[in-house]
């Protein structure tokens, strides 16, 4: 069993590991950098680690410093939270080896569905819908011209070990591709240290819903519901909900049952997403995500799962304690991330927040790190808090989230509070009319 | 049990640094709960880093004593240079527990000068002088945890 978990993160994510830990009555240890002495996971954890300076690769990225505060504090179980060393298979073989529980999938799940070409496959052979394209990484222009030839352009190219939208090349025609491909290998092998790029076909106006996934280690798998996710801008999500306003129930259980068989054919274990693009009535398996996802907390208010604590139920070997039989979604909810940023530019804003007023009132949660005199780092990634509100329909959420909205006080930093307000009375988001272009064509 | 008697106990529990105490008498129980039962470990051996908690706890002298004793620290490190931990680990004086420290007080060293050792993931890794000095200080026990950043030793410069 586990009694003490080491959270390797920092910001929201950490603190809301602790939350879940509190309410299972477990110890918390807290590692951070020099420039985190002060945040709130530090202050509410039971015992706190500095591992290293403010650079991320020398504290939250350094599996060795993390491993060694886990030995002085006598941890026996690591929450590893999202980005930074989530997605890293290396540190959850370490960790196994070290005899830590790593709150998280198998080494070998992520090391299969992090390599963006393998879980293709993968998909393809559970027979899960993928877009067409080329069967694993093509090597040469040749190559990926043939494949763009018979699926048709537009194509679009992407590193085969990517993420977050980088190394992503769209091509409309022969020359696009030609002028792209060497560009997006070498994009590729200096952010993810692989020149692997592989061609698929590119849809112009797609949804990205994905599939909330959990597996215990009993084998049981379950599918808990889409989230829609098109509202992005350089493929960073800005506004997440569930349902997703085009999702029948019928198509809910379709995808699901396709996301289950996916990880069923990996023998799954703890949360993971499916991430589909959407288009014309289709669904098209585009990766997956082997960690807990930001946007975690839409799920929760409409299936009234604490998935965190779910994960580490299901570390511990416990089963899910998802009810068995029918699924469905309760009511709707929506989630708003409030980045420290120039909510024109996009620009990161970091500094001290002077002012930080939070709202609250029915359906309303946010998770935040962030405080009155909270100085933000430039180091880390700009999110300072996820508002989240819950309605008995999207219409009640929406007006809820517009209060709400005009409610949150943050002053001293930018923030996104002001977009997310103005998208929010936008005619095509209130009818959910919308892709993942929403963004680019968005003028206010 | 009235309440000045109350107040008095929680006193006597503070100013002993007793971690926890129940007293049951006709039909009364009380319990009182010492600073010491929520110190976190790792806080139990940094005394210099000053720690908000967000839960109210019983006024307890120990504070106070190590606040003013890393004051003191701080008044005689003046002109010293210090020298901080590197890594997160296990910090040893010596190379094995039969063997003399690396260095002791007073000692002369020079830079390259092997000076501890920090343990972590069943690695020794050694940590080397880089200056010339006199060993003025070492701040960790032997066999005690240390974070990254944390005072290893002053040296006289």
């Amino acid at each position: 069993m586990i009694s003490k978990v080491l959270i390797a993160n920092r910001g929201e994510i950490a603190l809301r590991v602790i939350l879940a830990c509190k309410e299972m009555g477990l110890k918390t240890v807290a590692v951070h950098s020099e420039a985190d002495r002060d945040s709130l996971h530090v202050r509410y954890a039971d015992e706190d680690v500095c591992i290293g300076p403010a650079p991320s690769r020398q504290s939250y990225l350094s599996i060795s410093s993390i491993i060694a505060a886990a030995e002085i504090t006598g941890a026996d179980a690591i929450h590893p939270g999202y980005g930074f060393l989530a997605e890293n298979s290396h540190f959850a073989e370490i960790a196994g080896e070290c005899q830590l529980t790593f709150i998280g999938p198998s080494p070998e799940s992520i090391r299969l569905m992090g390599d963006k070409a393998k879980a293709r496959e993968t998909a393809k052979k559970a027979g899960v819908p993928i877009l067409p394209g080329s069967e694993g990484p093509t090597r040469t222009h040749a190559e990926a011209l043939e494949v763009s030839r018979s699926i048709g352009f537009p194509v679009i190219l992407k590193a085969a070990a990517g993420g977050g939208g980088r190394g992503m090349r769209i091509c409309a025609n022969e020359a696009d591709l030609a002028s792209a491909f060497e560009t997006a290998r070498s994009e590729a092998e200096r952010a993810f240290g692989s020149a692997d790029v592989y061609v698929e076909k590119y849809l112009e106006r797609p949804r990205h819903i994905e599939i909330q996934v959990f597996g215990d280690t009993q084998g049981r798998i379950v599918a808990l519901g889409e989230r829609e996710c098109s509202i992005q801008r350089r493929h960073q999500k800005l506004i997440e909900e569930s349902p997703s306003p085009v999702i029948t129930q019928e198509l809910r259980k379709q995808m699901g049952e396709a996301a289950v068989k996916l990880c069923e054919s990996v023998h799954y274990m703890n949360a993971g997403t499916i991430e589909f693009l959407f288009q014309d009535g289709q669904f098209y398996f585009m990766e997956m995500n082997t960690r807990i996802q930001v946007e975690h907390a839409v799920t929760e208010e409409v299936t009234a799962l604490d998935l965190v604590k779910e994960q580490i139920r299901v570390a511990s070997g416990l089963p899910l304690s998802v009810p068995h039989g029918d699924f469905h979604l309760r009511g709707h909810a929506m989630e708003f991330r409030i980045n420290a940023e120039d909510p024109v530019t996009f620009a990161p804003n970091p500094g001290k927040i002077r002012e930080f007023h939070v709202p609250g009132g029915p359906g309303v949660r946010v998770d935040t790190a962030a405080y009155r005199d909270y100085v933000i780092p430039p180091h880390y990634d700009s999110l300072i808090a996820k508002l989240v509100v819950r309605g008995k329909n999207r219409e009640e959420t929406l007006a809820r989230g517009r209060r709400a909205l005009d409610l949150f006080i943050i002053e001293g930093v930018k923030t996104s509070i002001p977009l997310h307000r103005a998208i929010l009375d936008e005619p095509r988001f209130i009818r959910g009319d919308f892709s993942t272009r929403f963004m680019e064509e968005f003028e206010w | 049990m009235n309440f000045k008697e109350i107040l008095e106990l929680i006193d006597k529990v503070s100013e002993l640094g007793i971690a926890e105490l129940e007293i049951e008498q006709a039909g009364t129980r009380i319990r009182i709960q010492g600073q010491t039962h929520h110190a976190p470990a790792i806080h139990a051996w940094s005394g210099d880093l000053p720690r908000e908690t967000p839960f109210p706890q019983l006024p307890s002298p120990t504070p106070a004593t190590l606040t003013a004793k890393a004051e003191g620290e701080e008044e005689s490190e003046a002109g010293l240079h210090i020298i901080t931990s590197p890594i997160v680990g296990t910090f040893y004086r010596s190379a094995n527990p039969e063997s003399d420290p690396f260095v002791a007080v007073g000692d002369h060293i020079a830079p390259g000068k092997v000076l501890c050792i920090i343990e972590a993931m069943k690695l020794m890794n050694e940590i080397e002088s880089d200056i010339d000095g006199e060993i003025a200080k070492v701040y960790p026990q032997n066999g005690q945890p240390v974070e990254y950043g944390e005072k290893l030793f002053a040296v006289r410069t």
